[in-house]
């Protein structure tokens, strides 16, 4: 029963990463089509920029978690006005090239910078605590906190405030929302910051348990392809729920199947999935 | 008129690549004798890391070989060294080697990866280099390849000392979590069976795959609910730490055996600066703290040169190219691999002291370098040194 338990906050606290980098991958998607390879990049260099404000000019882990998300999301939009926006007119494959040069752009220029070792994320909040007979340390409480208040403030923007509907609008018909005055450019850019922002956001809450290096955007960005396509693409409650489907798979799969076939199992699941419902579990712009 | 202008612009060039071609063979910029010597490793990419360090004590040696130059019949050499980048994948270390052989005629060509090692091993006797294989994978020498070169110590070394302290000092039980690689799952089978001769019990099973998992938890509650004495980790040494701390951290309070590619010193530095949390660790002696006769000098230069500690990588790839070069003195041969190999062991009695980063009597006749293996335990926070019978 404890190591139920503690399999259940293991895959909590591992699905809310995944969810966070599947919902900047799912927002992306919804609204451009764009499968964006490039957005593991992108949570790499949240993971550099914050490692790098907090070593070199020492603030304090929460305020270079705030920077960087910041950064990325000005990265992102930057790479929406240099690479995505000059394509908007080109076929489906140029925008696919060029997020995977963009990817292997931003991987070999971190390894430029900062170089190829591993680095350390220091936290301030390592301490170890007993909860509730669980074994948890005050990181991974605040990697789940932080990711669910994350999603539901997402979810009021999206719904409660005007800026967020036109980019529902814009998910559900382009060229409707073009009609009805909403300004497309700038609801691209705007998605692409909330997309930098989430992948910069779970990057830093998660480098403190592992570590920062320049491929480290591979650990999750195949997995957070996996998750939007398990939710149906560019649905935000699908990359949620497909972020905790997964990592819940993994850390229960792991104890009473075997660990060397927790891949097996999410893929597995993926086709059973996709064999029940082709399109995900919500189909697209039903956010 | 046209097409014969066309015709004669093609054929100049052909001339001109022909006359290049020819003029670049013998010699280097200002008239000396140069020996190209070739590297394939990962440069790029997730082990980009580890080609860094293989390639750094390489680059070092050869530097410093290059200010005087070395004399072999009466010709003063230099060594060019030629680098090739293969992110770590055998098919690309095989195209590099060719590329190597061909471009720059090159008698040794290093590669630090035991599956390039297994795919230059399918010509590298018909195309005549010798593999200077930097793996402590045992099965790349008992292949019968008459040109490889094993450098560091075979992992097989380590098994009965890690396994006799361990159940000494914390008990039998002992859960396994090797990475998931070829070297990873090789070792484990190494020593599992060894465990078990000597009356110890194997709780837990299972592997850490470093590019697929991003947190550990999950691996090793299950490897702990088994209550382990003894964990056997390793891989990278950043990323085998982590798993360490991890399993404090889920309150493990046993020993640690870690495989020798991870590094005891390199480990310390991801648990901020202390041993503490590595308390009842056995790995191999870390470089900074082995006591070779040229272990002291070389640190201090790489300190110098790279601002960081050398691993054994680097120590080891550095002294390796002085022995190749003992050896071709030996041999009083720069271009053929075989006559090279058959002086590896007249080129290890004559390295001089000051080059010894490692202390190597001898090569086996399978071409593994047998080297006096060094083996520390972490007690009470320091780096003890423990005796290999």
């Amino acid at each position: 029963m404890d190591v139920l338990l503690q399999q259940l906050f293991n895959g909590l606290t591992i699905g809310s990463v995944y969810s966070l980098v599947a919902l900047g991958l799912t927002l992306v998607y919804g609204i451009l089509h764009i499968p964006n390879f490039a957005h593991g990049a992108l949570y790499m260099v949240g993971a550099y920029i914050t490692y790098t404000i907090m070593t070199s000019l020492g603030l304090h882990y929460l305020l270079s978690i705030l920077t960087s998300i910041i950064a990325v999301g000005m990265i992102s939009v930057l790479m929406e006005r240099l690479v995505f926006h000059p394509l908007k007119d080109s076929t489906p494959i140029q925008h696919k090239v060029a997020a995977i040069g963009m990817l292997l752009f931003l991987e070999s220029f971190a390894q430029l910078i900062w170089g190829a070792d591993y680095q350390q994320m220091e936290t301030p909040f390592g301490q170890v605590i007993d909860f509730f007979g669980l074994t948890v340390t005050m990181q991974r409480l605040i990697i789940v906190i932080t990711a669910v208040v994350a999603m539901i403030l997402l979810y009021l923007f999206l719904k409660k405030t005007f800026t967020g509907a036109t980019i529902i609008a814009m998910a559900q018909n382009r060229e409707g929302a073009h009609l009805v005055g909403i300004n497309t450019n700038k609801v691209a850019m705007l998605t692409f910051f909330i997309s930098g922002v989430l992948a910069a956001l779970g990057a830093s809450l998660t480098s403190p348990i592992n570590l920062v290096f320049p491929s480290m955007g591979h650990l999750v960005i195949l997995k957070a392809f996996v998750i939007i396509i398990i939710g149906g693409m560019g649905s935000i409650p699908g990359a949620i729920l497909g972020g905790y489907i997964i990592g819940f798979s993994e850390s229960i799969g792991a104890t009473y199947i075997s660990s060397d076939y927790s891949d097996i199992i999410s893929f597995a699941l993926l086709v059973i999935i996709l064999t029940i419902k082709p399109q995900g579990i919500f189909s697209k712009g039903g956010v | 008129m046209k097409k014969k202008t066309g015709f004669g612009l093609i054929l100049f060039t052909i001339v001109c690549l022909i006359l290049t071609a020819c003029s670049g063979e013998e010699t280097g910029g200002d008239g000396e004798a140069v020996v190209n010597i070739g590297y394939t490793g990962p440069l790029s990419g997730a082990a980009a890391y580890y080609g860094e360090n293989t390639l750094n004590g390489l680059k070092m040696a050869v530097e410093e070989i290059n200010e005087e130059g070395f004399e072999v019949n009466g010709t003063t050499y230099t060594i060019s060294l030629e680098t090739l980048d293969d992110q770590y994948l055998p098919n690309e270390a095989a195209a590099n080697a060719r590329r190597l052989v061909q471009e720059y005629n090159t008698p040794i060509i290093y590669t630090p990866h035991s599956g390039g090692v297994n795919a230059l091993q399918v010509f590298n006797e018909q195309e005549n280099f010798i593999i200077g294989a930097y793996t402590s994978e045992p099965a790349i020498t008992e292949t019968g390849n008459t040109l490889t070169v094993r450098i560091p110590p075979s992992y097989a070394g380590y098994v009965e000392p890690f396994t006799k302290y361990m159940m000494d000092r914390f008990g039998n039980k002992l859960a396994a979590l090797p990475p998931v690689t070829q070297y990873g799952k090789d070792w484990a089978e190494g020593l599992i069976p060894h465990w078990e001769e000597q009356g110890g019990e194997v709780v837990h099973n299972a592997s850490i795959d470093f590019s697929k998992d991003t947190d550990f938890f999950t691996i090793l509650t299950n490897a702990l609910e088994k209550d382990p004495d003894v964990l056997l980790i390793g891989g990278a040494s950043e990323p085998t730490a982590k798993v360490a701390q991890q399993a404090r951290e889920l309150g493990y309070e046993g020993g640690f055996m870690i495989m020798d590619q991870a590094k005891l010193d390199e480990m310390k530095k991801v648990m901020g600066e202390t041993y503490e949390p590595l308390e009842g660790s056995i790995g191999t002696m870390p470089l900074i703290n082995a006591d070779y006769p040229g272990t002291d000098e070389f640190v201090e230069k790489y300190r110098e040169k790279y601002g960081e500690d050398p691993g054994s990588e680097a120590g080891f790839h550095y002294v390796s190219m002085y022995i190749f070069v003992e050896a071709m003195k030996e041999a009083g041969n720069v271009e053929d691999a075989k006559v090279i190999y058959e002086n590896i062991q007249a080129g290890l009695d004559s390295l001089p002291e000051d080059k010894k980063v490692y202390n190597i009597p001898n090569i086996d006749e399978n071409g593994g370098f047998e080297i006096d293996t060094r083996i520390a335990a972490i007690e009470d926070g320091e780096i003890v040194p423990k005796e290999v019978e």
